[in-house]
């Protein structure tokens, strides 16, 4: 009995070790391949039902607009753009030499079609139908929206949206729910060929009617992970060239390990994006101006950025906004101070009265803020609540998952919380993170908590713009607003790290998507 | 009331609370399906997610969702899943297609192998070489799923490089599945054994003091047959119970294992899909085993008598 | 050590009834101690507060023996008062769905008809509720301490017990003895008492020590997936942030092996106890 066991044990091993010889030489490659691992797993393939892959299909179906790396808004698909005075004629000439994979050329109907397709049946869209009376195409081809008002920021809008092939979405009725796991028509430098869920890859190939500069690749596969480890030790050994999160960086405790091994650079930028502490404004204390002031002076923010980030960033101004941002304007820089904010304190009317170590509000009950914090915040609310607690405030930590947050946080059940700002977060709205505070406005994750008729205006006006030094103006009068009235406190600005193979050089980064843009794309080569 | 029309009647009553539950639970988690769909920049006052809010049956009131749940599950049809884009139908054949044949071989196995080398640990418990297996066992028990997998990926995977770090197939041939496949079911049979072993070494050393196991010794039969002709029959009562238990249970199981491999099975689906509160699907899975438990327990019952004759299925 | 042990044991014998404790057995015992000493001691133990910011990721030293966190608390502190944690969850779920299902699986089966197929129906459903859900709606709506979770465990958990008590009682009823004390007109409570339950203590025992062995793995879990207490220290909080924060792929290993292997040690304590009680009793039934 005993010696079979044994030799049962050994006969798997030897077909472990088979097996694991077996499957070596399995890759087929076929010409240059790029290989891109992400963590941002796709869960359906669906270019416009799964928001991974949509940010994927950026590059199989370019869009109208870019960010360029300084923020400007340029053309990709367009060639150029203009703005009527009155803010409500835009007009976009669309490049001649775009086609398609299947080999048809991409046309102003196309794109035509796309924005009116979009406004119909793509939820994200939906505001086009209040704001854009009718698109309509010249005898030379531009594309002509025509608005019911002024709105400065449609081109800024337009780069977030993939252009798509009439002749084969005109019969596709729902978009969100169309999957396709294989071809995907593209017009960019790539197309997608297939994806494959169950191994976790996409995979792009070479559009053979790509007329612009030629890529230095024959296909690019974006490998996805759940595990963030995973992914990690695949970048070190070498089974991705390099990493790509939307609107995220590496992870900074990740980064010295690559750094060591000499083998990988980082594509550094600033962040437009930021972690905050959010306030429920419509309660008490939050409301109170100088309860917010203080705390400001409560949160040590070097500290914060050494344990979170690990010095990947810097201290943030007032201002709220990082100066990666267009129109950036400087504002006081954030300070630690404990004594200030115990005199603030104390000077509003909070007091200990019964010596037990917490302040008391104005209506005599001790405070005792309710913190709810997602699983990912649950490190610096530990540090924040233990810096509201030195200066007197007591707070209770509700650990809940993300739907549960977003619930609660509708609903205001909540003191503090700490959440972050997306790139494309901070340009939503008004731009400048109004998107986040604008009480008219609900989504998942914004906090809608700023109800002051003043704010309001500054968005309206914003929106209803008609040049950029009036968009300038506006842009400084917001983060003097933050800075003055502290609607939330930001925690720290952060850096982006992008780490890539030292092979493969030739990167380009742009504030929304990171190295995922076309330009990228089309630049980047193996060197080594 | 006849026998069979008293456990009939208690499969049926268990059936229908547990599909009512199916309805209940999810429903009782803050959100709904649409909290966690559209992202941030979508106004949630918009007309097009109040379309999709009543497309998504959202929009009536709970006691009617109550009656359609069970309308559907009646025609068997399953639903839809807004957040994955599929029938649940077909997303729950994917995914489990590929549970079963991660946990199934090592449900079987390791329950095997526990059941096996857990009755000669009891047989000859105090002896030093029994005294080591179980602390080896213990151990492997003891330890959290997620480290040691992790643990074991690294050091198969990275290190020595013997298996793929990711995922269920690189290019879907047979052996390569197998390849990716081995380490984590490795490890699960590892984790089904010990668990096995420890309840089947208490129940033989409880066994073994019996009388009808002192009558075969003096009727001069060897350890082996008095172990495994008698004994083990009668001791394995528990381990059949923990079979039909785990049977329900591998198919949501695994999802540590998954979430380390990255691999898209059952556990995964229903992990994302309490996160994202995708009723049709959780619904559906729960529904799935809820019918595999069942049966299970059952098909156990019917074995209980046929192994210890001492029980009449009376 | 053979000689204390001995010596120990006529002590005992002298005392109790004839009793033999292994080697492993007062191991066992040790650990097991030693780890209620760390929880019921830990501010006396513990060198520094666990909430105290040092430098962080520090690697052990003579200054912070197992090193320091990422966010700079010294881990050995951590460690220490981690074990509280681990004693009110695992033990609280332990007992209490062991004292249910034994409860439940002895009446289930030892009075079959009826009670049985009540108590079967119950467990069908309990099998089903799963823990995850309520623990995100516990989360939701009161505030998810470890008592509640440990609660919780221990409501969910008590089927399994009842299934595997209920499938001994059933053979234990239709044995001789308890066949002659039925004809003899005992009542059912006692023979319950007297008879089957010592009797299925051999299928009990395991069962209780797995079941502290499974709820604090599962509070490992649920900590993993950061549902957990976030205002007490406990060993699956500190994996969980060893591998979430940079401890695992950086080879920070002291900071991840050693809540790890308390919990394994914690177990392992257990058990060995378990054995000794065991030993205790193939002694008097003894067959080789």
């Amino acid at each position: 009995m005993r010696r079979s066991l044994y030799l049962l044990a050994s006969l798997l091993l030897l077909c472990m070790l088979m097996l694991s010889t077996a499957s070596m030489g399995a890759e087929e490659a076929t010409g240059e391949v790029l290989k891109i691992g992400s963590p941002n797993v796709i869960k359906s393939a669906s270019i416009l039902g799964d928001s991974n892959m949509g940010v994927f299909a950026h590059l199989s179906n370019p869009t109208l607009m870019k960010m360029a790396a300084d923020g400007t808004i340029k053309g990709l698909t367009a060639g150029s753009s203009e703005v009527s005075d009155d803010g409500k004629t835009w007009k976009f000439s669309i490049k001649d030499n775009l086609y398609w994979s299947d080999g048809e050329k991409l046309t102003p109907v196309d794109v035509q079609f796309t924005f009116n397709y979009l406004a119909e049946n793509y939820p994200a869209a939906g505001w086009m139908k209040n704001t854009v009376d009718n698109i309509s195409i010249q005898e030379d081809g531009t594309l002509v929206f025509s608005l019911n008002k002024p709105y400065s920021r449609l081109n800024l809008e337009f780069a977030t949206y993939p252009i798509l092939a009439k002749h084969i979405w005109e019969s596709i009725d729902d978009p969100m729910e169309y999957t396709n796991e294989g071809e995907n028509v593209g017009f960019g430098p790539f197309y997608i060929a297939s994806t494959d869920l169950g191994a976790g890859v996409i995979y792009f190939k070479k559009n053979p009617y790509w007329k612009g500069t030629a890529p230095k690749f024959d296909s690019i596969e974006i490998h996805t992970f759940a595990n963030m480890d995973v992914l990690s030790l695949a970048l070190e050994k070498g089974d991705v060239d390099a990493y790509y999160k939307y609107a995220g960086t590496y992870p900074y405790s990740s980064i010295d390990k690559l750094k060591e091994t000499g083998n990988f650079e980082f594509v550094e930028k600033d962040n437009i994006g930021l972690i905050f502490l959010g306030m429920n404004l419509m309660k008490e204390p939050m409301s109170d101006l100088s309860f917010r002031k203080a705390i400001s002076y409560a949160i040590n923010y070097s500290e914060i950025l050494k344990l979170d980030a690990l010095g990947y960033g810097k201290v943030p101004n007032a201002g709220f906004v990082p100066p990666s941002m267009m129109n950036f304007k400087e504002t006081a820089k954030l300070e630690y101070n404990l004594t200030q904010a115990k005199g603030i304190l104390d000077g509003a009317g909070y007091k200990d009265t019964n010596g037990n170590g917490i302040l008391e509000g104005k209506d005599g009950k001790e405070i005792k803020l309710t913190f709810l914090t997602r699983t990912d915040y649950q490190r610096p609310t530990e540090l924040m609540v233990d810096y509201l607690k030195a200066v007197g405030i007591d707070s209770e930590i509700k650990n809940v998952d993300s739907s549960t947050w977003i619930k609660q946080k509708d609903a205001g059940e909540y003191d503090l919380t700490i959440t972050r700002s997306t790139p494309w977060g901070m340009l939503m709205h008004a731009n400048w993170g109004t998107g986040y505070f604008d009480s008219r406005r609900t989504g998942e994750g914004v906090l809608h908590v700023l109800d002051d008729a003043k704010f309001h205006q500054l968005c309206d006006d914003i929106l209803a713009a008609t040049s950029e030094d009036q968009l300038k103006d506006y842009a400084y009068e917001v983060q003097d607003y933050y800075a003055e009235n502290l609607p939330a406190i930001p925690l720290y600005w952060n850096l982006v790290e992008t780490p890539y193979n030292k092979a493969f050089q030739g990167w380009y980064s742009d504030p929304l998507y990171g190295i995922f843009n076309v330009d990228s794309f089309l630049s980047v080569e193996k060197t080594q | 009331m006849s026998l069979t029309g008293r456990k009939a009647a208690r499969y049926f009553i268990a059936i229908f609370l547990i599909i009512t539950f199916n309805f209940a639970i999810p429903r009782s988690m803050p959100g709904d399906p649409l909290t966690n769909l559209l992202g941030e920049d979508v106004i949630l006052s918009d007309s097009s997610v109040q379309e999709l809010r009543s497309k998504m049956g959202l929009d009536k009131p709970l006691w009617q969702q109550y009656i359609e749940y069970w309308q559907s599950i009646l025609r068997l049809d399953l639903g839809y899943s807004f957040h994955l884009h599929k029938p649940v139908s077909i997303l729950l054949q994917d995914r489990m297609k590929w549970t079963l044949l991660l946990a199934g071989p090592a449900l079987i196995l390791g329950s095997a192998l526990g059941a096996i080398l857990g009755a000669r640990a009891g047989w000859r418990s105090g002896s030093r070489r029994e005294k080591v297996h179980t602390g080896i066992l213990l151990a492997v028990y003891c330890t959290p799923p997620y480290f040691l997998s992790l643990i074991s990926l690294y050091l198969f995977s990275f290190q020595l490089g013997l298996f793929p770090l990711k995922g269920l197939y690189s290019t879907g041939s047979a052996a390569d599945i197998a390849h990716h496949l081995l380490l984590p079911a490795v490890m699960m049979t590892l984790f089904t054994l010990s668990r096995n072993y420890m309840i089947m070494r208490g129940s033989v050393l409880q066994e073994k003091s019996s009388l009808y196991a002192a009558f075969a010794r003096a009727k001069g039969l060897y350890d082996e047959q008095i172990l495994f002709r008698h004994i083990f029959r009668n001791a394995l009562l528990p381990i059949i119970t923990l079979l039909a238990l785990d049977f329900g249970f591998i198919l949501s199981g695994a999802l540590f294992i998954e979430i380390v491999f990255s691999m898209n099975g059952m556990g995964s689906l229903i992990y994302d899909a309490l996160l994202s509160r995708d009723y049709p699907v959780l619904q559906g899975s729960f529904l799935i085993i809820t019918i595999m438990v069942v049966s299970a327990n059952l098909l156990a019952d019917l074995l209980y008598s046929r192994l210890d004759p001492r029980v009449k299925w009376e | 050590m053979t000689d204390f042990c001995e010596r120990l044991n006529e002590w005992k014998g002298n005392r109790l009834m004839p009793m033999i404790i292994s080697k492993s057995g007062w191991l066992g015992l040790a650990f097991f101690s030693s780890f209620l000493l760390m929880a019921a001691l830990s501010p006396v133990l513990a060198p520094y507060d666990p909430w105290y910011r040092f430098e962080p990721y520090l690697p052990p030293d003579e200054l912070h023996l197992l090193g320091t966190n990422d966010l700079g608390q010294d881990i050995l502190s951590e460690l220490i008062f981690g074990s509280r944690a681990s004693v009110i969850v695992g033990f609280g779920a332990a007992l209490m769905s062991t004292a249910i299902g034994t409860a439940a699986g002895l009446v289930s089966g030892y009075f079959r008809g009826m009670a049985d197929e009540i108590i079967m129906g119950i467990t069908d459903i309990f099998l089903m509720i799963p823990q995850i859900p309520l623990i995100i709606v516990l989360a939701a709506f009161l505030r998810p301490s470890l008592w509640l979770v440990a609660l919780l465990m221990g409501c969910l958990w008590w089927t399994s017990t009842a299934r595997v008590v209920r499938s001994k009682a059933l053979q234990i009823r239709e044995t001789g003895y308890v066949q002659a004390n039925r004809s003899l007109g005992f009542s059912s409570l006692h023979i319950m008492l007297s008879d089957v339950l010592p009797n299925i203590t051999h299928v009990v025992m395991p069962k209780f020590l797995l079941s502290i062995a499974s709820a604090m793995i599962a509070e490992a879990s649920i900590s993993f997936l950061g549902l957990g207490d976030p205002t007490m220290k406990s060993w699956g909080m500190m994996i969980n942030f060893a591998f979430s924060r940079g401890g695992f792929l950086n080879g920070l290993w002291w900071w991840y092996m050693a809540p790890g292997l308390c919990i394994t040690l914690f177990v392992l304590s257990v058990v060995l106890l378990g054995s000794m009680l065991e030993e205790r009793e193939s002694v008097s039934l003894r067959l080789q």
